[in-house]
């Protein structure tokens, strides 16, 4: 029995998947110079056009076999590309030269779509340099056609499948089934590759950017893909495999008991009504939200319109997203968070010494006026919806909200002096993630209509602790003192200020943390569309009273694990039926 | 003939959604349509071409239109280039 290994990459969709390994491949074409006699010069022509043709046809086929709802971005592409593919002077070009030069149509096609490629890599624009990859994309079905070669599509993958590729095209990413497909693993790509995107919008688990995987892997291997630790199993052991099948099982059938409480408000039983809101990186993922029953997006991140693109999106390709996310959630609450780049989520050509502290956030907009300004308008148009609010990270001063309070009011004026809608009641909210802005909460509460607490970062700044850290990263805590004491204090302080406070971070989903959260009072939780049943589940379960005593009791003690023990006896002893969701 | 040159405002320059609309509109015409910058001309009804003059808002193109059609070609086009359609 050969060993076992296991492969690691990063974790962009969750789940766990063990299934036959599909390898897809995107062979390299190779194009050979033939000469070509003169009497068949008009074949050779005629022969580009055929293969033109072909693949017209083909990505007419993509086009009405993609799921709208994934793929309206790429869609966008998908009509480029068909415009690129019937590009005429292209085709007279390549039609010209294979009479002069009689050569071959496949040679003198790569040779006429590498002059553009390089032409267009050469300019400084990323936006133009990504369609460099469209037209391959679409040069390169051209040449497999003319060559005669059959495509690898990821439409054929047999069911049962886990696709092993060292890269997913756009256009191929756009057709993955997932009742085929059962998890996805490549070598290149991230967290903001189109494929990442793509399996988070299926739901498959994904594990990307694996170094070496091809070549490592063969076809038809068992393997097991684990979208949560962001590794990928080979030659699993009887034990491995005797352990995911019990996580498996555990997750379908947790999933089952939990299915039902998509479609339940999020009660109290002594009937207080919790906000339990979705966050969301990409519009398509407004179809989670609803499917899990959220109230609505309480953080939709709008770095990843930033980070998808390497680039600024323009106003209007802004104003497009929001308000389309804004109109399908109606008539519930879309909270969009201006750009928190930086930290982990970094440019490409900057780089600092300690980016979690350094130019991030809210800091990058107010150093760039005009970006910061452009994001603002786009936000405030699609607020015309009226169920639109706008809430600003990373704030660590009172001069900040000032700043950001001018800025926007200005916006605003500017929209009125021509005349553009917008919802002149628009909330206006801060993320509370850094001590400093915790400690001073009584002071901020004042200038805004709403806190959303981040706790991630919170816990980070409060610990000085980067999670990211193997080293270290087990100190990190939510349930440290120290965080939920700054917790306490920022729901305090917005109540007094008679202001709503949410909370965003990973702690709102957890169930040992929601009992807690409500006796603070908190106001809203905010968190992965998955997450949602089981926080309803838990809130349908427990009373506010209880609640509050609970939360009484956390705050005396030292230590995480003495918390979260407290926590646990209390919340068994105090509710029924959610032992299941605690352990 | 009319050519003229015109400053590129729209807020996407020539890229993306306008470029196909540009070429979409152009191959409508009858006249001949070229768009020049930097001494570099490129047909008005190639998508390729002009993605590779890489016009950015603010830069500088001379649009040139040339046929039976030309006046109204020359009138919706320069419109896509100055981002008002």
């Amino acid at each position: 029995m050969p060993r076992e290994r296991i492969l690691k990459g990063i974790a962009v969709s969750q789940g766990i998947a063990q299934g036959k390994v599909f390898i897809y491949e995107t062979k390299h074409i190779e194009v050979f110079q033939t000469p070509i006699l003169s009497v068949y010069l008009k074949d050779e022509t005629e022969r580009l056009d055929r293969a033109i043709k072909k693949t017209e046809h083909e990505l007419r086929n993509i086009q009405k076999r993609l799921n709208y709802e994934i793929g309206e971005n790429f869609a966008q592409f998908l009509d480029a590309q068909v415009m690129m593919l019937s590009d005429k002077t292209i085709i007279q070009k390549v039609k010209a030269r294979i009479v002069d030069n009689k050569l071959n149509a496949e040679y003198v096609y790569h040779e006429v779509i590498k002059e553009y490629a390089e032409k267009l890599g050469a300019t400084k624009d990323t936006y133009l340099k990504e369609r460099v990859a469209d037209i391959w994309d679409v040069g390169s079905r051209v040449l497999r056609n003319l060559l005669g070669l059959t495509h690898s599509s990821v439409v054929e993958v047999p069911a049962g499948s886990i696709i092993v590729a060292h890269d997913i095209s756009p256009s191929e990413a756009a057709l993955i089934n997932p009742k085929s497909v059962l998890g996805i693993a490549t070598e290149a790509g991230g967290r903001t590759s189109h494929t990442a995107i793509t399996a988070r919008a299926l739901e498959i688990p994904a594990v990307l950017g694996i170094k070496g995987l091809i070549g490592r892997i063969g076809n038809g291997e068992q393997v097991i893909l684990d979208g949560d630790r962001g590794i990928m199993i080979k030659n699993p052991s009887a034990g491995r495999i005797h352990f995911y099948e019990i996580a498996k099982k555990k997750v379908i059938e947790l999933k089952k008991a939990l299915s039902p409480f998509c479609e339940l408000p999020a009660k109290t039983k002594d009937g207080r009504h919790i906000d339990i809101s979705a966050n969301i990186e990409f519009f398509s993922e407004y179809t989670h939200a609803k499917k899990y029953g959220a109230e609505g997006v309480g953080l939709f991140r709008t770095e990843f319109l930033y980070l998808t693109r390497h680039g600024s999106p323009t106003e209007e390709e802004q104003y497009h997203v929001y308000n389309a996310l804004a109109k399908k959630m109606k008539p519930s609450p879309v909270i969009i968070r201006t750009y928190d780049l930086g930290g982990d989520k970094v440019f490409s050509d900057y780089q600092e010494a300690n980016p979690y502290l350094g130019w991030r956030a809210i800091r990058v907009c107010l150093d760039d006026l005009d970006f910061f300004k452009m994001q603002l308008r786009a936000i405030l148009r699609a607020s015309v919806n009226k169920n639109v609010k706008i809430m600003f990270p990373m704030i660590s001063n009172y001069e900040e909200i000032k700043r950001i309070n001018l800025i926007f009011e200005k916006t605003k004026s500017e929209l009125r002096a021509k005349k553009i809608d917008f919802d002149e009641e628009i909330q206006f909210g801060i993320m509370v993630e850094t001590p400093s802005a915790a400690l001073l909460s009584p002071h901020l509460a004042h200038q805004v209509d709403f806190f959303s607490i981040g706790s991630n970062d919170l816990t980070q700044y409060t610990l000085a602790v980067d999670r990211g850290n193997e080293k270290i990263g087990q100190l990190f805590d939510h349930f440290h003192p120290a965080v939920l004491q700054l917790i306490k204090q920022i729901i305090d302080a917005g109540h007094q200020a008679h202001i709503w406070v949410g909370l965003c971070g990973e702690l709102a989903a957890d169930p040992l943390a929601i009992p807690l959260l409500i006796g603070m009072g908190i106001d809203e939780l905010s968190m992965n569309p998955g997450s949602i049943p089981r926080a309803k589940m838990v809130v349908r379960a427990i009373t506010i009273p209880e609640c509050e005593e609970i939360a009484k009791g956390a705050l005396r003690f030292r230590t995480p694990l003495e918390i979260k023990r407290y926590l646990r006896r209390s919340i068994q002893r105090k509710f029924h039926g959610i032992d299941e969701v605690i352990k | 003939m009319i050519k003229k040159p015109i400053e590129i405002l729209n807020e996407n320059g020539l890229h993306a959604l306008p470029a196909s609309r540009f070429v979409r509109l152009a191959e409508k015409f009858k006249s001949d349509v070229t768009l020049e910058k930097e001494d570099i001309e490129v047909s008005g009804k190639s998508i390729m071409g002009i993605l590779t003059l890489a016009c950015e808002k603010g830069s500088i193109v001379i649009l040139t239109c040339e046929g039976k059609d030309e006046k109204d070609a020359f009138k919706t086009l320069r419109k896509i280039l100055e981002g008002h359609d």
